[in-house]
């Protein structure tokens, strides 16, 4: 074992690479690809609510705010994410968008189990910490940790 | 503008292919964002007998935001204003993408139905209705024959 990266270590940079991603696999419990989904969502999506000129980033945001949004960050990554797997338990059609779910297509659980599209539950979650179905606060316990400290 | 959402045009299909009683909303043709709608008044309510005519506005970011709603008929309601706008939490801080255009509707019919002069957006017609019921009640009446009802 180990003797693949042992014949990679000729090549500096490629075993560097191959170290830092295996790091962050092991250091947080999302893989990388989801951090991509949030900079598609945070960014574009805030703008509705805070006015109508365009905002050229998230500098204009206070830093207050920022922090607001990196602890919500935070505590949304803690809710798993699955894949629809069409059983019949569960519900068929995502009520944010009411698009039907696809077999395979990754799915937020909320604690309640109520699930929805990553990309609809996130822009919600946003705004409010609570199920849109049943309204339920999505993690008390949570949250108190989050926003305290 | 940019295209309409699918979940709006399912819901405005839904709401065609399977109306509520009592309520009718009917997408504008030239903006499916804008919807006329038109609510009896519930029956045993001092708003029976009328036709309330509403707006109904999808902003923008709908459903992560509600329906805009505004009552275009003159109506004698502790919740409803001269503008004809609505207090109805879930139009404002109980809104749930899980709500519907139809849900909200409803609603604003369950809210003809059940007057709350303890939130009131109308003070004086809210102050009348906590001291004098079936004073207020009767204007409601009046207001109903008066600009709902027509000839």
């Amino acid at each position: 074992m180990g003797n693949c990266l042992k014949i990679n270590s000729s090549d500096d940079i490629s075993l560097l690479r191959g170290s830092e991603s295996v790091h962050r696999q092991n250091s947080g419990p999302l893989p990388m690809f989801q951090n991509e989904q949030y900079q598609q969502i945070f960014f574009p999506s805030p703008s509705t609510s805070i006015g109508h000129a365009p905002i050229a980033g998230h500098s204009q945001l206070s830093e207050e705010d920022q922090v607001k949004i990196a602890k919500r960050i935070g505590l949304m990554q803690h809710l798993p994410i699955g894949t629809y797997d069409g059983s019949s338990k569960k519900s068929r059609e995502c009520v944010i968008c009411m698009a039907e779910f696809c077999v395979d297509e990754a799915v937020r659980y909320l604690p309640c189990m109520h699930i929805y599209h990553v990309k609809c539950i996130d822009d919600w979650l946003m705004r409010s910490l609570t199920c849109p179905s049943c309204l339920e606060p999505v993690d008390a316990a949570l949250l108190t940790s989050y926003e305290t400290t | 503008m940019s295209s309409l959402p699918r979940r709006i045009i399912k819901e405005t299909q839904r709401l065609m292919q399977e109306p509520v009683p009592g309520i009718n909303a009917i997408p504008d043709e030239n903006n499916a964002r804008y919807f006329h709608v038109i609510v009896t008044g519930p029956n045993d309510s001092p708003f029976e007998g009328g036709v309330f005519k509403l707006e109904l506005f999808l902003p923008e970011d709908y459903p992560m935001s509600a329906p805009k709603v505004r009552f275009i008929t003159k109506i004698y309601h502790p919740n409803i204003d001269r503008l004809g706008r609505i207090c109805l939490d879930v139009l404002k801080d109980k809104w749930s993408p899980a709500l519907q255009i139809r849900t909200i509707l409803l609603s604003i019919q369950a809210l003809l139905s059940a007057p709350n002069p303890d939130d009131p957006l109308a003070n004086d017609v809210a102050e009348l209705w906590k001291v004098n019921e079936a004073e207020a009640i009767r204007n409601a009446r009046e207001w109903t024959q008066k600009y709902a009802v027509e000839d």
